[in-house]
């Protein structure tokens, strides 16, 4: 019993499983045919050998660097900025966003112990500064909670020398909801109707 | 109130109540659940306990799981059920047999005032006590209050924390949007409800105690840093680009206090709803100033103006719960007091008492419950 056992705990430890859940799946797995279980411990073995962080955006992937950095028909002047990666996937879903990316990793949280430390915001200010990649442009995808819209401000302040055009969502996404749970439509009007920041009421 | 559904709220046990439209006397001695009852009532309004009580102290003792169901009439028909389980530490509320995603969306459908004598630690209690009371007032009352207030918290914290951890002044200063933003209309609408209201509060203590002046106004801790109002204030809440403004500017005054303290020393959650008597022109708060008599007058018009509320804001009448409400009050006020109820309008009443005598004087014609040991008999 107790590789069922090790296995009960280690499925709840994800997001939304609880002992219940857990027991389930687990007993799900033993009953069914062994090659299944095998297929799930490779898919999860190649995750953790191949699946890392884009160098330069933050974004998972399996190659060297992400497929929306290797793309050359990616617009390169403008960068989106989001707090997790899944969000990525989010706005890509909507097809109508043709920029590139760059992943934070979290949004301030002093209360968690998450300071601007703690994110990717170190890379976001070589990527602006970088001659190479050189973007113009700077969208401030962060959630509309009291969290993201910190993150955008304290954002703001050090991308404002930087002299380009920064942008926030159009409001539309409701207040405090992930961009997850968000429609592609709404988030494709959001980005549509984005505005520029900072004009003196922050 | 027209039906109330008990299981396991406090010592209620399972029980399920219909009341009469004008309402109900309920006698019991003490520590029978009379109280429990109103506080079950008015979960249904707000969602938690108005004696503070948390959640889990609800449930009873045996149980891990209650839930309440009650159903209201008239302009504004809604049924509300509330279930809470221990264990899992799980709320769940609906409305109309509709699941509340929301707590928020879900407050306030009951239109219900509590008149009890621990009011009296309103007037007698230091300022957030009385914060407090203008939260959950305007909680229930008006929309969007609740938004802003908990936006206001959950910035006021995040920027403490880092003002803690000595993040420096843009990690702090990235806090300051959502503070002022949500903060300026959190003091915007207290002010304009303490406005609205102090004509009615003075009127109505007057007609509790006959004579006395008392007089209510919201300060604002970012108006008058903290000492007396300054000349001209008062106009100050009224326009919430001003308080914005001013907000603005106190935070960055306070700046290097706030660096050294590790907090944040400005903002609503500093502001006071002062009530005063006048005597000999000079103005004292009753708080500290007052007699025990007036102390309890304030305190009743205080809940005298929240009912009003109801009725102004949502066009409905409020039920009246009143917990023995008026037995540390002489008889002369509290006749007036029930007199000023019926004066003001004709909703249900739901009040307790421990002797059939007290009850007498409150609600000659209302029905009479007697309740023991929890079980109510109708
Ligand atoms: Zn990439």
């Amino acid at each position: 019993m107790s590789a069922i056992d090790d296995l009960t705990r280690e499925l709840r430890r994800l997001p939304g499983i609880g002992t219940k859940t857990a027991l389930r799946l687990a007993f799900h797995m033993v009953k069914g045919p062994k090659e299944d279980i095998h297929r799930l411990a490779g898919a999860l073995a190649q995750v953790a050998e191949r699946i890392h962080p884009c160098p330069r955006c933050g974004n998972y992937c399996s190659a060297e660097v992400c497929s929306v950095c290797r793309d050359p028909s990616r617009d390169r002047s403008v960068i989106c900025v989001v707090e997790e990666a899944y969000e990525v996937g989010a706005i890509e879903r909507t097809g109508r966003y043709g920029g590139l990316f760059h992943v934070l990793g979290g949004r301030l949280s002093p209360l968690d112990g998450v300071g601007p430390g703690q994110l990717d915001i170190d890379g976001l200010l070589e990527r602006v500064s970088d001659p190479e990649e050189k973007p113009k442009e700077v969208i401030l995808a962060t959630n509309a909670s009291v969290e993201g819209e910190a993150t955008a401000v304290y954002l703001e302040t050090l991308l404002r020398p930087h002299g380009l055009r920064i942008t926030r969502l159009a409001r539309g996404i409701p207040v405090g909801s992930d961009l997850e749970y968000v429609d592609g439509t709404t988030i494709a009007e959001a980005l549509a109707g984005r505005r520029e920041v900072g004009d003196g009421s922050a | 109130m027209r039906e109330l559904e008990l299981r396991h709220f406090r010592n209620l046990g399972v029980q399920e109540l219909h009341f009469p439209p004008e309402g109900v006397a309920v006698i019991g001695d003490n520590a029978q659940g009379k109280t429990n009852l109103l506080e079950a009532i008015y979960y249904l309004e707000s969602f938690r306990s108005f004696r503070g009580a948390a959640d889990g102290e609800l449930t009873a003792f045996s149980e891990d799981v209650f839930y309440l169901k009650g159903s209201v009439e008239g302009d504004r028909p809604a049924t509300v059920s509330a279930g809470f389980d221990r264990k899992r530490r799980k709320k769940k509320v609906s409305v109309d047999g509709t699941d509340a995603q929301r707590m928020s969306s879900a407050l306030g459908r009951l239109g219900a005032v509590v008149f009890s004598p621990s009011d009296v630690e309103l007037v007698s209690g230091g300022p957030s006590a009385r914060r407090r009371f203008l939260d959950i007032l305007l909680s229930l009352n008006r929309e969007g209050y609740v938004e802003a207030l908990v936006g206001y918290r959950k910035a006021l914290a995040q920027r403490n924390a880092a003002l803690k951890a000595n993040a420096g002044a843009a990690a702090v200063g990235a806090w300051d949007q959502g503070l002022v933003g949500h903060g300026a209309r959190v003091t915007h609408m207290r002010h304009e409800w303490a406005t609205t209201w102090s004509g009615a509060f003075s009127a109505y203590c007057t007609a509790i105690s006959g004579c006395d002046s008392v007089a209510m106004k919201y300060r604002p801790d970012l108006g008058a840093g903290g000492g007396e109002p300054r000349a001209g204030e008062e106009a100050f809440g009224d326009d919430e680009g001003l308080v914005q403004e001013r907000f603005r500017a106190r935070l960055a005054e306070n700046w290097e206090t706030d660096v050294r303290r590790g907090v944040t020393t400005v903002g609503p959650h500093r502001d006071e709803l002062l009530l005063t008597i006048t005597s000999r022109a000079r103005s004292l708060q009753v708080r500290t100033f007052g007699s025990g008599g007036q102390r309890r007058t304030a305190a009743l018009a205080l809940r005298l103006a929240e009912a009003a509320t109801i009725r102004r804001e949502r066009g409905t009448e409020p039920i009246l719960l009143l917990d023995d409400a008026f037995a540390e009050l002489d008889e002369g006020r509290s006749r007036q007091v029930m007199e000023l109820l019926r004066d003001e309008g004709t909703g249900q009443v739901v009040l307790t008492a421990p002797k059939e005598s007290d009850a007498r004087l409150r609600g000659p014609s209302l029905e009479r419950w007697r309740i023991h040991q929890g079980v109510i008999e109708a």
